[in-house]
């Protein structure tokens, strides 16, 4: 009997069992969160003023020059709403990223190899981050609001075309926090990577189209960032003309979150836990 | 009797970079490529057998995090070979980790924020305990210890003392064949270590756990623990039951003197060099005696005298051998 | 005043940041990519534009500017906040506290060591290079001297701010929140992401007259000569505006922190 229920047990494991166990831990971590109603606020507020701040420099920007390479402000507009909406899952899900190199340097990281779970899912789903849901609806207003004065139809297939390509695009940016982070795995003292990588997410609202030569490379194939705005929008903001790498970006954002997961787990299993 | 845990030949290095001193120093290491191999377990071999409670000692930096560490499948050994219920832990960590449960020094495995209780939810759901399984161990906790002050309360909310027994309780939780118990008392309370003790025999005792537990309190040791392994830089120098240990320095005795003014003199004697009687005496022409009390060395002096004489064997070399050592250099 | 223990501060600073090498060269690296990108985007935020002169602001300006803002930022950069919210919940502070020295003073002098390396390693070459780079756009005069004159006290009134902003943490968990309002608004409101030239007439003015514009620009404008700071009735405002805050921030920041040390030590933390 016991032998049965243990067979079964094994094959259980899968894709069903981690999201069962995230909601759990998502419930738990949300009921516990709202007894710290000052940090809600406070955190919110912050999260506010980030996005404030960042619109402000946007009209700043467009006040002293009218286009930027054949931009105009709305369609300027709208892709800078979709980096928001894309920029979410990071934010949201994979916010731990940021406490990784403390416990890898504490020592505390080693918690997460004891459990018979994959480490990375249980390291990432500890936080739920609440704050990247007001990112979420300021990103979802700009962009209707630039939609709108673009002039964009409204049909099923555009709004399937939007969903597919703003997760597209937000699996780059988690690909490229994911491997900012485990660069703390082997270098001591890396935190400035992730803060600059993380800068990095602000030129993703401008179309990539400014980079030359050896660079536009960089920014599309090494640190994609062009991927994380510039050619998913295209899908929705060109009609005809798409580029390649547009309907190529579905794939290749997969490719790239698989190998920054593997890159992660890398670190793991280099790190010898150490620590005080 | 199966073996829970079984090590061969173990040994595990760890290549740090060799840091010079002061601000030159510093400067110098930026480019230096000069790095040192420290071992921080030698040729370790260790049997142990199922349900037994081992107590893994040794002072600080001796390399038992380090065996811990490889036992749990987070480290590889360097070489040597490791069979932990079956399995070669680091090869199959996940399925490793099913059968074992950790307590690691102060840091809490728990969800900081949740009850208790939710965190236990999580684990069996994590562990796929079944059902009844898991009511019939909150159960036997109930019987064990009294948990339902603490069962509702977030971790983050705890003393250090509850915090380590919920730490304990969530380790046993899926009824695993082996628990580490990496110094689960430091930093306790009197009433709170013998409650955390009585816990540990209780479920030893009640589902034939095997038991690994590194302490420094060798009261810790002498309520749980049978046998004990002693490790040194990185070296295993003691393996065997604790009876065999008091007479393996069975020679030595404490002499407890009360002098004059009520004050207690005490000596450890090695029973083999001098006699017990010649001391007395000898004592006796100095100064009054009130009153003589002669005691079997308690465990404490026995592996203080073990550290003592491994050290003492190896002279002054002060090599780095330790994981806790690098750690500290790094920081 | 013991400037023995100061510098032994200093030094162990140095010596710990020097510890991270391959962190420290990963930084800078990663550093020059981010200047990379502020180049293409400005580049083409000018040829856009059509004129070469916008604001007063010329491309090459705009980059110098840009470039050492950025150079400036993380020479600047300390994690008050988050070494004060993390030793506040370990319980680490009341050791920090029970230390032979102020802890403001203990604190700024811990920092001084990594802003000695990270100016060294960050600033100098960025210079260096960007002067290269532009055929000595850069004045190379008296000026210098007073860029680092203006440096010292954009450091100081930096650190102030930190040391206020992380006294808030007594009060609340929240060290996220407060930390990203304040990152956000000294961000914009100093000049480190769009030049405050750019900025639009009114809102200028009033930016003018807050701290967070001797932060960065402040030592840019002086090192670049703008806005008549190669006189000194332009150049006596600018160091007055920093002066005056230095002082309205440090008195602040001491009175403010002893009085909430004070409730920590009577409500027991």
């Amino acid at each position: 009997m016991s032998e049965t229920t243990l067979t079964k047990q094994k094959t259980r494991r899968g894709f069903g069992f981690y999201l069962r166990i995230y909601k759990k831990i998502l419930v738990q971590d949300l009921k516990s969160k709202m007894s710290y109603r000052a940090d809600f606020v406070i955190s919110t507020f912050g999260m506010i003023m980030t996005n404030l701040s960042g619109f402000v420099t946007f009209l700043i920007l467009f006040k002293n020059f009218p286009s930027i390479n054949g931009w105009d402000y709305y369609h300027m507009l709208f892709l800078y709403g979709f980096s928001l909406v894309a920029l979410t899952p990071v934010q949201c899900f994979f916010d731990n990223n940021w406490n990784l190199r403390f416990q890898v340097q504490s020592g505390d990281f080693i918690k997460y190899c004891f459990r018979p779970i994959n480490v990375f899912f249980y390291f990432m789903s500890e936080v739920f981050d609440v704050k990247g849901l007001g990112q979420f609806a300021f990103g979802i207003g700009t962009l209707v609001y630039a939609w709108i004065h673009i002039g964009i139809p409204v049909t099923p297939l555009v709004i399937a075309k939007l969903v597919l390509f703003l997760l597209t695009a937000s699996l780059f940016m988690i690909a490229i926090m994911n491997a900012a982070a485990a660069t703390c795995f082997w270098i001591v003292g890396s935190g400035y990577v992730m803060v600059i990588m993380f800068r990095f997410k602000d030129f993703a609202k401008y179309p990539s189209n400014i980079f030359h030569g050896v660079f536009r490379i960089l920014f599309t194939f090494v640190i994609p960032i062009a991927f994380v705005a510039y050619y998913p929008s295209l899908a929705i903001l060109e009609t005809d003309n798409i580029p390649v790498l547009t309907w190529c970006a579905p794939a290749i954002g997969v490719l790239f979150f698989y190998l920054s997961y593997k890159f992660w787990m890398l670190g793991v299993s280099r790190y010898d836990f150490t620590g005080s | 009797m199966e073996n829970a845990i079984t090590m061969k030949n173990v040994c595990k290095d760890f290549k740090i970079l060799n840091r010079h001193e002061g601000l030159k120093g510093s400067i110098r290491d930026l480019f230096s490529r000069d790095y040192k191999t420290i071992s921080a377990v030698k040729d370790v071999s260790l049997e142990i057998k199922k349900g037994e409670i081992i107590g893994y000692l040794g002072p600080n930096g001796a390399g038992k995090s380090t065996t811990i560490k490889m036992m749990t499948g987070v480290l590889e050994p360097t070489s040597g070979e490791i069979m932990v219920n079956g399995l070669v832990p680091y090869k199959e960590r996940t399925k490793n980790s099913e059968r074992i449960g950790v307590v690691f020094g102060q840091r809490s495995q728990l969800w900081w924020s949740l009850p208790l209780i939710e965190s236990f939810k999580l684990l069996r759901d994590i562990y796929l305990v079944p059902k009844k399984d898991y009511e019939d161990m909150l159960e036997l906790y109930r019987s064990l210890v009294d948990i339902e002050p603490i069962l509702h309360k977030p971790v983050r909310q705890m003393s250090l003392g509850q915090r380590t027994l919920s730490d304990i309780l969530a380790a046993f939780l899926h009824n695993p064949a082996i628990v580490f118990l990496d110094e689960p008392t430091i930093g306790l309370d009197v009433s709170m270590k013998s409650k955390i003790r009585d816990l540990i025999k209780g479920l030893n005792q009640q589902k034939g756990t095997t038991v690994i537990l590194t302490t420094h309190d060798m009261g810790d040791v002498d309520a749980l623990c049978k046998r004990i392994v002693i490790i040194d830089e990185g070296k295993k120098i003691y393996d065997n039951d604790i009876e065999h240990l008091k007479s393996y320095f069975g020679s030595y005795r404490t002499l407890r003197i009360r002098h004059a003014d009520d004050t207690w003199e005490e000596r450890v004697i090695d029973e083999s060099k001098e006699d017990v009687m010649d001391v007395i005496l000898k004592k006796q022409k100095e100064q009054k005696i009130k009153d003589i009390q002669l005691q079997e060395i308690s465990t404490e002096e026995v592996i203080k005298k073990i550290y003592e004489g491994s050290s003492a064997a190896k002279g002054n070399s002060s090599v780095v051998t330790s994981d806790e050592k690098k750690g500290a250099a790094e920081q | 005043m013991n400037l023995r223990r100061h510098i032994a501060l200093t030094r162990a600073g140095i010596m710990e940041s020097l510890q991270y090498r391959l962190g420290t060269a990963v930084t800078l690296f990663a550093n020059l990519i981010y200047l990379v990108l502020v180049y293409f985007l400005w580049r083409a935020i000018y040829d856009s534009a059509g004129t070469d002169v916008v604001n007063g602001m010329t491309f090459t300006d705009t980059m110098i500017y840009l470039i050492l803002a950025t150079a400036l930022f993380n020479f600047l950069e300390m994690f008050v906040v988050w070494d004060m919210s993390r030793s506040i919940q370990s319980g680490k502070i009341i050791l920090d506290l029970l230390k032979p020295m102020k802890f403001r003073s203990y604190t700024f002098w811990s920092y001084s060591g990594s802003h000695v390396v990270l100016f060294t390693l960050t600033f100098i070459p960025t210079f260096i290079v960007v002067m290269i780079v532009t055929h000595g756009a850069i004045p190379m005069g008296i000026n210098l001297l007073y860029f680092v004159v203006a440096t010292v006290l954009a450091l100081i009134v930096n650190f102030s701010m930190e040391m206020i902003v992380a006294t808030i943490c007594l009060y609340t968990e929240s060290t996220w929140g407060i930390n990203i309002v304040k990152e956000t608004i000294v961000l914009l409101l100093s000049g480190a992401s769009i030049p405050l030239a750019f900025f639009p007439e009114t809102f200028r003015k009033i930016v003018g007259f807050l701290p967070f514009r001797a932060v960065y620009d402040i030592p840019l404008t002086i090192l670049l000569e703008k806005n008549g700071s190669d006189t000194l009735e332009g150049l006596l405002p600018m160091f007055g505006l920093q002066l005056a805050w230095c002082i309205i921030l440090t008195v602040t920041g001491v009175l403010f922190w002893n009085h909430s040390v004070r409730k920590i030590t009577v409500n027991g933390g």
